[in-house]
């Protein structure tokens, strides 16, 4: 009602019915029609109140108790249907069910929500074919005993040797007191006849080279370090044995490492 | 014993300036429970219900309450009950308008009625000594009424034109569009005056069914107070009122289903009004229920307010302190209407189109306390303020005879005074909290707002401040 009198401007008084209850005077549709009788215009002559408000919505309401409150059935929950049923009898029961579904959809929500947040985060870090890099097969039938293959794993050499029953006796024969970085060669290999281990010297990061040195498995050239058949330090300027990455063997013949 | 006092022109020698009992009243409070006459009932053959109280005024009023009203209308002849309080003073079958009106007049004496939802009364207010005419009018104008075709077709407009006026009354506005919406689709949500469609199109055949369904003896109270004998009452009525039915067609005895609440609201937004006026309410207590007074002394907590109150910041409700000090609102009242079976409980505010969203919000604040931290001073200072609030409305015959008729109607008997202060006495602050918890602690209210009402809040809202997370 507000904005269509709005719009029509000259129109306007007329056409704002409920003018009428501020200033309280009738305010007739049509000038020149007769004070206080736009309720019974609309009884005893059809045409000048109605044509007045033609394009109004709905005509012009004259009492707020023709207001019809609409039916809300279509809306309302089955125990409320009836309108000579009480309503505090279902209130308990429909107060329940609805904070359990608000309940429950709250904690779905909160786990959705958690969930969307890690994927888009969790998108940062490092994608598949970075991690694909990070992880290296190898064959392991291709090295032949005694042998020892280096491979290019994470920007650092690895070199993986298959080692002989006497350099595994020999290792494991080794005194803990001995060694600088004590550790027994059960705790540096998962199975002992391959020995996998980053081929950076603890010293200060040269290659060692592979079947060299006084203890039968690395010397680094750069300062003298020895390493044994382990990997482990004996002689030398180096701290700490060879690192050993993590590895598996998901079958006999192949390792995957890191 | 009561102390004489008597006041002399000579100040100096004046006993009530010495007397000990200087400064209190002659009556205590106790004694002016106890002092009111009993009101005595008792019934006619025919079902009809007598009851009085002789306080020994000169003057008296009589009337007749009738247990009938909007409610028991249908939508078809809703405002039928209305029509039928404006025909019945155009004369009756003994009696044309002119003949009745100088009757009434030359006894000096005033002839009235209201219809409401649930009850119609037609009662008279005259000297004690004319007793015997008024109940004589009163049994012509509800028994024989002329219902006379002209006269229904100039009330027709007389009709109209009050329900053109009532848009005025915005607070009558807010109410009856409150109980439109809360009783939505049931008999309560009919206004009493009725849509103007009815009031064009009512016929006298609607009128004579609506008394033949309704005017029935058993359904009917004549109550009076004043200087009138219950004897001399009675025998009035048995000489009046025999003859009215306490039969029913077909058997067909209307009763009363209940009636739905909806929580819901209605807005009639309209920004030209300076006001806006608001109501809130939830489903309250029936008149019978025993959790009335509870509710009585927790809407005294809560008190009522003007802008034309001088207290300020020293109010004692503190909803009225805070609307004083932050010019929440022009004025607040908490109300509670109550029905037989249902009732609405509810806060109707009038305040300006910036202060809507505030005012509502410590509105319902107010609720939140009752229901959880209202104190032993509160209710202490509301159990005074009821008290003196119902014993101080019944300071006249016709509030007394008023009182009579709707108590009879609504409980069967009177209820004393004494009975009321006893009641009152009997409320701790714990049952206002528990009682308030019941009926308003996260319940869904029915809301009605008149006028510039953009601020209100939405209903998911105020629906949501019915409750506190911190409990």
């Amino acid at each position: 009602m507000l904005s269509l009198a709005a719009r029509s401007g000259a129109l306007s008084p007329y056409l704002q019915a409920t003018n009428v209850a501020v200033n309280g005077s009738v305010k007739a549709l049509l000038p020149g029609a007769v004070k206080g009788d736009s309720l019974l215009k609309s009884s005893s002559k059809k045409a000048p109140a109605i044509s007045a408000c033609v394009s109004a919505p709905g005509g012009i309401r004259m009492a707020h108790t023709d207001i019809k409150v609409p039916d809300f059935s279509d809306y309302r929950r089955p125990e409320l249907l009836d309108p000579k049923k009480s309503s505090q009898e279902s209130s308990e029961s429909r107060k329940t069910f609805s904070y359990l579904v608000t309940g429950a959809t709250a904690v779905v929500g909160v786990y959705t929500a958690k969930t969307v947040a890690t994927q888009f985060i969790s998108s940062m870090s490092a994608s598949a074919d970075v991690l694909a890099m990070s992880k290296i097969e190898v064959k392991l039938g291709e090295i032949p005993e005694g042998k020892n293959m280096t491979f290019k794993w994470r920007g650092k050499p690895l070199f993986i040797r298959h080692r002989t029953e006497k350099e595994i006796a020999t290792e494991e024969a080794v005194d803990m007191a001995m060694l600088r970085d004590p550790q027994h060669d059960k705790d540096r290999v998962a199975n002992p006849k391959w020995i996998i281990v980053i081929g950076v010297c603890t010293h200060l990061g040269c290659v060692p080279i592979a079947n060299a040195g006084d203890y039968g498995g690395y010397y680094c050239p750069c300062h003298g370090s020895h390493y044994d058949a382990s990997g482990r330090i004996r002689k030398g300027p180096a701290p700490l044995n060879l690192e050993v990455p993590y590895y598996e063997f998901p079958d006999d013949d192949t390792v995957v490492v890191g | 014993a009561r102390d004489q006092t008597w006041v002399c022109s000579d100040a100096s020698s004046s006993p009530i300036l010495l007397s000990l009992r200087r400064g209190q009243a002659t009556v205590t409070y106790a004694q002016s429970l106890l002092g009111a006459p009993e009101t005595r009932l008792t019934a006619l053959d025919n079902g009809l219900r007598i009851a009085s109280e002789e306080t020994g005024h000169s003057t008296c009023t009589v009337g007749l309450w009738i247990g009938c009203g909007s409610r028991y209308e249908t939508e078809k002849n809703n405002g039928a009950g209305f029509f039928l309080e404006h025909m019945a003073f155009k004369g009756t079958k003994k009696h044309t308008q002119m003949a009745l009106e100088q009757q009434v007049e030359s006894m000096g004496a005033h002839l009235s009625a209201y219809t409401s939802r649930e009850h119609t009364a037609y009662y008279m207010k005259t000297l004690a000594k004319d007793l015997p005419k008024a109940v004589e009018l009163l049994s012509e104008v509800v028994q024989s009424n002329a219902l006379s075709e002209a006269d229904i077709e100039q009330q027709r407009s007389v009709v109209l034109r009050e329900l053109e006026e009532v848009e005025g009354s915005l607070q009558d506005v807010c109410l009856d569009l409150l109980h439109a919406t809360a009783f939505q689709g049931t008999p309560l949500g009919h206004s009493v005056l009725g849509p103007s469609q009815n009031a064009r199109t009512l016929s006298r055949q609607d009128l004579v069914d609506f008394i033949k369904s309704h005017y029935k003896a058993p359904r009917m109270v004549l109550a009076a107070a004043g200087g009138v004998t219950h004897e001399e009452l009675v025998g009035l009525a048995k000489q009046h009122f025999s003859g009215v039915s306490f039969e029913y067609e077909d058997d067909a005895v209307p009763v009363l289903s209940p009636c739905r609440f909806s929580g819901s609201e209605i807005r009639m937004r309209d920004d030209d009004m300076p006001l806006a006026h608001i109501a809130i309410a939830v489903e309250g207590a029936s008149a019978a229920s025993p959790d009335i007074v509870p509710l009585m002394v927790a809407n005294s907590i809560i008190g009522s307010y003007d802008i034309t109150f001088g207290g300020g910041k020293h109010l004692s409700s503190r909803l009225a302190r805070l609307a004083s000090e932050e010019s929440l609102c022009h004025s607040f009242q908490a109300f509670h209407s109550s029905y037989s079976d249902t009732g609405l409980l509810g806060i109707y505010f009038v305040t300006d189109k910036h202060h809507i969203d505030d005012m509502m919000h410590w509105s319902q604040n107010a609720w939140m306390n009752l229901c959880t931290t209202v104190t032993e001073s509160d209710v202490a200072r509301a159990k005074n303020a009821l008290k003196a609030s119902l014993v101080g409305q019944l300071d006249g015959t016709t509030p007394k005879c008023d009182d009579i008729g709707r108590h009879v109607l609504n409980y069967g008997r009177r209820i004393p005074l004494a009975e009321w202060d006893a009641r009152i006495d009997a409320v701790t602050p714990r049952m206002v909290r528990d009682v308030c918890s019941k009926y308003i602690y996260d319940k869904c209210p029915a809301v009605s707002a008149v006028g510039p009402v953009e601020q209100l809040p939405d209903y998911n809202r105020m629906r949501s401040a019915m409750y506190w997370l911190r409990f």
